[in-house]
């Protein structure tokens, strides 16, 4: 008799949950797995953005970590092995396009359904003692003495590195360049005078900047920033040639799997639409120096592959790419 | 603001805060979960405010800051309940503590070797308060004159001295133990130019090792398997009897808590660099100061009182940069930062200037915090032990499952766990050989920052290795190098001994 009740309910229980995924979606909690460690940038703007989708939607959203491999891949390929039914995501980040060449999964960045958030735009800045006052008169300065003037920004084929190379492309200048496990390591060694050059992102650098530790020469995308009052120009207005290989910018965010079905995908969009706009995400991203993204769909998945693209190549030029990026039919960048 | 203002305003925090009584029920909460997690072999500072920051996402700023910051204190501090009474540190940081503490509770000290801890905990965190409070600025630009130069040396001295204070046997052993910690910290790939190294093409190495599953089985393992297999009941509590503060004995230590407080605070300024070191140092200091080193190791209470006094100090010393600067000075301090920014404050040079009643809050938080783990420690200690009292054959399952889910919880990565269990195995090998395994982990945490910092400085040389004796820093680290490894020299040891006895002749 039990065997039967049992047998009964188990059916009935299967039959709610074939029923369930086909009514509407989410009818359980939602686990999000952020593959950087707790407390970091991207941990932290998920946090954020994931609670407030939550106040959007009928069940709970679970943030983990689950971090390790390189570029996130150990997080990544975890969310990847779960079923593609919306109630996995993966908080990630523009580094994690770098998994690939790294060999530490085998799937490229099409896999994922990306929502950004934004992320802080990068800045060339020099110590506070440094002679010079202007981006140009730093580019000279680096032009007449090729490699002496010391440049530091976080680990090569970092996103702060690549801004970096960018700039050295775009201006001429060369740089003999420094890397450090991180922007704030490498920010203090510019206020320490180690190197008197530095790139890191706006949020990293706007207490060192406020401060007077540092003086920020020129901002790395289109358009320049006001901050205390104080204008930071574009590099763009000095040199124009850098619009071929900037701006390269964070993509902080999270991911679906693609192979989720259109209605998971239309929730989740409108749950992220609204929380983008609403005051908390907002407040938050001015007061932590962010430039609002809110892409997601086409518009997210054809940025990160543009950034796939950049960073496998470039990785691949440094000679740090245990992978061949052709061999994932990863295209060159324009 | 004057001293007086900052005064008021000190008392008027102090006043706002005890006048919330949730506030004061998660002070203590916290407090006494903090010395629970310091107090179990494999939970760390690090994982508790880890693990808190998220609990606390929902809670008020000050609330948040108040559990963290009294999690952080307790664990700092309950670290010796194991280091004392099973010869385990519970956290790094407490490893010194084992020294003089265990053969303290041995000879039946236990309850007066935990009241000297507790007592000194609460003066060190208080110390690195007042520090915090007074000396921030002038801290911030000693710290700065670090370069990759310096950090080298000092991450090098760390390893060195370490080694030196924990060998059972040769202190050869001790620094091979360290060497051996600096080689596992070379697997992975590299944090500068990110090559693989030592990975054999294992994916699983690529990250590298981390330091809690290293440090969880390093310390775990060696344990469980001796006790298993000695038969005797090895992880048996030592006695406590009383806990009392013994006001006495800490006032004759007088010179010993003002040191240790000083190097604690100096360590944890230092970025990067947190309690374990600062205990070690201390501890060193201590010894090396005293006419009577060789009752070091035998249940000294000045070398006990030494390690707890710094590496509570140390806290207030790795706020320094972190409120100031924005640059964490210790692992745990790490943690603090991701707090903090999760709920909207990002600490910096600007935060004085946005918040300028922030420092003294902190001050105030700080304050209770130190006072609620004093509390804790007199009025609970022994409620706490009883937790390390469950008989051993309870006991080690325990561990061991705390073991597994220390290593697995930071980063849920399951190749932590094979980590863990193979450190584990290696750590029993080495011990059965009389290798200290302190040294080890240190050099696992050190490795990353001599490793990057030495190349790195090779890096803003050009190559030329001469720039390392051309800075004053560099130069004192350098000297406290070789005068640590010279000591081991017989012939040096000789000499010195030979040129001392020649000056007092004449005078």
């Amino acid at each position: 008799m039990r065997a039967k009740t049992t047998l009964a309910l188990g059916i009935a229980a299967a039959l709610t949950a074939t029923g369930a995924i086909a009514q509407d979606y989410p009818s359980r909690d939602i686990n999000a797995v952020v593959v950087w460690s707790a407390g970091g940038g991207t941990d932290t703007a998920n946090r954020l953005i994931l609670a407030e989708m939550q106040e959007n939607l009928p069940v709970r959203i679970n943030v983990t970590n689950r971090t390790g491999g390189v570029g996130g891949s150990v997080g990544m390929s975890y969310v990847f092995e779960q079923p593609a039914d919306g109630y996995t995501l993966a908080g990630i980040s523009e580094s994690v396009v770098t998994a690939g060449v790294q060999g530490g999964w085998d799937q490229r960045m099409d896999v994922w359904y990306p929502f950004i958030i934004g992320g802080s735009p990068d800045l060339v800045s020099v110590s506070s003692d440094a002679p010079w006052q202007s981006l140009a008169e730093l580019v000279e300065a680096a032009k007449a003495t090729p490699g002496e003037i010391r440049a530091g920004a976080s680990a090569a084929g970092s996103i702060h590195h690549l801004n970096l190379l960018a700039l050295e492309k775009g201006t001429g200048a060369t740089f003999n360049y420094i890397p450090y496990d991180g922007s704030a390591p490498a920010q203090n060694a510019a206020v320490a005078g180690e190197v008197q050059v530095i790139v890191t992102s706006l949020a990293e650098q706007q207490q060192l900047l406020q401060a007077g530790r540092l003086r920020p020469l020129a901002m790395l995308v289109p358009s320049g920033v006001e901050l205390n009052g104080e204008a930071i120009p574009s590099a763009f207005d000095s040199f124009p040639e850098l619009s071929e290989h900037l701006p390269i910018k964070q993509a902080i965010g999270f991911a679906v799997l693609d192979a989720a079905p259109d209605d998971v995908k239309a929730t989740l969009v409108e749950a992220f639409d609204a929380a983008m706009a609403s005051d908390k995400v907002q407040t938050w991203l001015g007061e932590n120096y962010y430039e609002a993204s809110g892409a997601s769909g086409d518009a997210a998945k054809e940025e990160f592959a543009r950034l796939e693209s950049l960073f496998a190549w470039t990785l691949h030029d440094l000679g740090a790419a245990s992978v061949d990026p052709a061999t994932l039919d990863i295209p060159k960048p324009n | 603001m004057s001293i007086a203002d900052q005064l008021l305003a000190f008392v008027a925090a102090i006043g706002q805060l005890l006048s919330q009584p949730t506030l004061v029920a998660v002070l203590l909460g916290s407090s006494l979960l903090g010395i629970v997690f310091g107090a179990l072999p494999g939970l760390t500072a690090t994982l508790g405010v880890g693990l808190l920051t998220t609990l606390t996402y929902g809670f008020d700023l000050d609330l948040a800051l108040v559990s963290l910051i009294a999690l952080y204190v307790g664990a700092i501090y309950g670290g010796s309940y194991s280091a004392i009474l099973l010869n385990i540190p519970g956290t790094a940081a407490s490893a010194a503590s084992a020294m003089d503490g265990y053969p303290m509770a041995r000879a039946g000290e236990g309850g007066r070797a935990l009241g000297l801890t507790t007592t000194a905990s609460f003066i060190g965190t208080l110390l690195g308060m007042l520090a915090l409070v007074l000396t921030a600025p002038l801290i911030v630009e000693l710290a700065l004159q670090f370069t990759s130069y310096e950090f080298f040396l000092l991450a090098l001295f760390g390893i060195i001295i370490s080694g030196s204070l924990t060998s059972p046997d040769l202190v050869v052993k001790g620094w091979i133990a360290g060497f051996l910690g600096l080689a596992l910290a070379c697997i992975g790939r590299d944090k500068l130019m990110y090559y693989p190294r030592y990975t054999f093409d294992l994916h699983a190495l690529d990250s590298g090792i981390e330091v809690v599953p290293v440090l969880i089985g390093a310390f775990a393992i060696p344990q469980i398997i001796g006790t298993l297999r000695s038969k005797a009941p090895l992880a048996a509590v030592q006695a406590v009897g009383r806990i009392i503060p013994d006001f006495r004995t800490i006032a004759r230590n007088l010179r010993h808590i003002v040191r240790s407080a000083l190097i604690g605070v100096g360590i944890g300024a230092v970025p990067g660099v947190g309690e374990d070191i600062a205990g070690w140092v201390s501890y060193g200091a201590a010894k090396n100061g005293s006419p009577h080193p060789e009752r070091f190791g035998q249940g000294e209470p000045a070398g006990l009182i030494s390690s707890e006094t710094a590496n509570n100090a140390c806290i207030g010393g790795a706020l320094i940069p972190l409120v100031t600067l924005g640059i964490p000075g210790s692992p745990p301090a790490v943690m603090l930062l991701g707090a903090l920014m999760l709920h909207g404050l990002t600490p910096g040079p600007m935060l004085s200037i946005q918040q300028p009643t922030f420092l003294v809050e902190l001050a105030a938080i700080m304050v209770l915090a130190s006072a609620a783990m004093w509390l804790n420690g007199i009025v609970l200690a022994r409620q706490v032990v009883k937790l390390l009292r469950v008989p051993a054959t309870l006991f080690l399952p325990i561990v061991a499952l705390l073991a597994v889910l220390g290593s697995y919880a930071l980063g849920l990565n399951i190749t932590n766990l094979y980590l863990m269990v193979a450190v584990g195995i290696a750590a029993y090998v080495l011990t059965e050989m009389d290798y200290p395994i302190a040294p080890l982990v240190i050099g696992v945490i050190l490795g990353p920052m001599a490793d990057e910092n030495l190349r790195r400085a090779l890096m803003v040389s050009q190559g030329d290795p001469l720039d390392f004796f051309t800075r004053p820093v560099s130069l004192v680290l350098i000297a406290a190098i070789l005068l640590t490894v010279l000591a081991q020299v017989p012939a040096w040891r000789r000499w010195r001994h030979g040129l001392l006895a020649r000056f007092r002749r004449k005078s």
